[in-house]
């Protein structure tokens, strides 16, 4: 018994020693390969990564402005979903509130954002997606505040189904009541076994008439949508949502389109252009919708279709059945993206980022004729680090640039009056 | 006595471990500055460059069919790309599933933005998949979507 021991423990000794050679080992090798790619490469590694959960880290951070016209801003940085609030501008925020911690399972994709949106009396409300199994099947939860931002409910799943749910998209009423639609993938879950699986999702949406508590059941705008892309969304002059999206027409066409959803349901699906971008591909790159204060329909989206590729604008005065003919935004040479567009009676501000090569701008340009012409294009601001997408609010009659930079911080900026 | 004995076992060891480690081989990180030397690492001949996403259905679709083209043509000049910001064992359940498990993985460290695909090509938005491939020209071609495997092996197959 006693030298059976022994020679196990000397075993274990041996393994001990091997090991310890096979790391010495290891580390030489990895040694090795550093200096060789350093050689190859001619970079110096370094640091990448922002491991924080603060703004400072985030990935991406969504605005907006309350009834008394304090900021709440939330933001994603590395899995965890936090709420502060300012009453500077942006300058300096409260203790942020930690929703949730999902760490890399937190649906951070160029296109995700969480959403925040809250009633005049204070009322809070947060949506956002996450992956909840190993099939990267993702759900979308939400949370609610009936202190203004300072605690929120536990997240709870906006729907009850197996599937996957992603890419919420939040409005509020002047009602005070929220719509939320989003990319629903049941449908395509649901698709028989043994028939051939077909890609995409769905455009899914319902209404809350408490504050987000609880949802009327959920409808389907359209049953083929790209599963990747933000959903663009704003209300028309009747209180009504409008959304902007990347469907999949006849033959895997994944182009934009446009639908109202009014008390009698979804309206017709209508094209914004043809593109022609036939792809299976995930772009990460959603529209975005703003109407006008004469109903008029403002849309920009971004295409690789076979008829026109690049970032483009067009709108409709007849809640698109027909939309004017695409412009170009920003020049086909460089590379444009994030287009987002703010409406008030007829004025329109449209903006956009630019990157050539050393830093990414946001330009804008503006219509006071609810988009017949424009403003030349002109830079807001810039900067050389990594960036979110550039998103525009308002609070009272002033028009702001919400911008979240890693180098520069969260920039809230203000480009205009509206008349 | 006892040191005679290490070596050979020490030998076996490693060699046995070192097989295992292979198997299950982590991606390399990728950063700026990485794309000439993958471009480089062709030594002029053709490469293709796969750029996927574990969140991307369509790339999910297609991974399993690169590790078969990757198994007709073990030669063939391919790396491929993680682009998502997600866990290394998620990357490295999907390779593994692929039969991509060995192949020339790398992941983004970092977000895969604007800054890091310039260098790539200053064009590119970042849809996944996107192909991009060398000939022996040295003439780069990117497609986005699912990649046509035909094509492909006449590119940078094992009998190009």
């Amino acid at each position: 018994m006693n030298s059976l021991k022994q020679s196990l423990i000397g075993i274990s000794f041996a393994k001990f020693l091997l090991g310890g050679i096979f790391l010495f080992g290891l580390l030489e090798m990895a040694n090795a390969q550093m200096d060789h790619s350093s050689h190859i490469g001619g970079s110096v590694a370094k640091p990448v990564t922002c491991l924080g959960s603060g703004l400072e880290c985030a990935n991406a951070a969504t605005p907006f402005f309350t009834a008394d016209g304090k900021l709440l801003l939330s933001w994603s940085a590395n899995g965890v979903v936090s709420v502060a609030q300012s009453t500077d501008f942006g300058k300096s925020f409260s203790t942020p509130v930690k929703i949730t911690e999902h760490g890399k399972s937190l649906d951070a994709g160029a296109d995700a954002r969480p959403q925040i949106v809250a009633d005049k009396q204070g009322n809070v409300f947060l949506a956002y997606a996450f992956f909840k199994d190993a099939n990267w099947n993702a759900q979308i939860n939400t949370a609610r505040s009936t202190d203004g931002g300072k605690t929120f409910t536990s997240p709870v799943s906006l729907v009850n189904d197996g599937s996957s749910q992603r890419f919420p998209s939040v409005l509020i009423k002047p009602d005070n009541s929220i719509f939320i639609a989003w990319i629903d993938k049941r449908l395509i879950a649901a698709v028989k076994p043994g028939s051939e699986k077909r890609l995409g999702g769905a455009i899914a949406y319902a209404f809350s008439q408490d504050g987000g508590q609880t949802f009327q059941e959920e409808h389907f705008a359209n049953e083929s949508s790209c599963e990747c892309c933000r959903i663009g969304s704003s209300l028309d002059p009747k209180g009504n949502p409008v959304i902007a999206y990347r469907a999949i027409f006849a033959g895997g066409i994944r182009d934009q389109a446009s639908q109202v959803i009014s008390e009698k349901g979804a309206q017709p699906i209508r094209r914004v252009a043809d593109d022609d971008w036939k792809t299976d591909a995930c772009p990460h790159h959603g529209p975005s919708i703003a109407v006008s204060g004469t109903g008029k329909f403002h849309v920009a989206w971004y295409t690789q279709g076979s008829k026109r590729a690049g970032v483009f604008y067009a709108n409709s005065n007849n809640q698109g059945i027909n939309y004017s003919k695409p412009s170009r935004v920003g020049a086909e040479t460089t590379n444009v993206s994030r287009p987002y567009l703010y409406a008030s009676g007829q004025q329109v501000w449209l903006v956009w980022k630019e990157f050539d090569g050393a830093k990414s701008s946001v330009y804008l340009k503006q219509s006071s004729d609810d988009g017949k012409t424009w403003t030349a294009s002109k830079i807001l601001t810039s900067t050389v680090g990594y960036s979110d997408h550039p998103l525009l609010l308002s609070r009272g009659n002033e028009v702001f640039l919400s911008w979240l930079t890693r180098d520069d911080g969260y920039q809230l900026i203000s480009i205009g009056q509206k008349q | 006595m006892k040191q005679y004995w290490l070596t050979p076992l020490a030998s076996f060891f490693l060699f046995f471990m070192g097989a295992t480690l292979a198997d299950d081989a982590s991606p390399k990180p990728y950063q700026a500055g990485d794309w000439k030397s993958i471009i480089k690492s062709a030594n002029g001949g053709p490469i293709a460059i796969n750029f996927w996403g574990v969140t991307c259905p369509s790339c999910v679709k297609e991974m399993p069919q690169w590790g078969q083209f990757i198994k007709n043509n073990p030669n063939a000049k391919v790396v491929f790309i993680q682009v998502d910001d997600v866990s290394q064992d998620s990357i490295k359940k999907m390779l593994n599933k692929a039969g991509l498990g060995k192949a020339n993985n790398y992941y983004v460290a970092a977000p895969f933005d604007e800054r890091l695909r310039f260098e790539i090509d200053p064009q590119w938005h970042g849809e996944t998949p996107t192909t991009i491939t060398i000939d022996k020209n040295g003439k780069a071609i990117r497609k986005t979507g699912l990649v046509d495997f035909q094509k492909l092996q006449n590119t940078v197959g094992s009998k190009s």
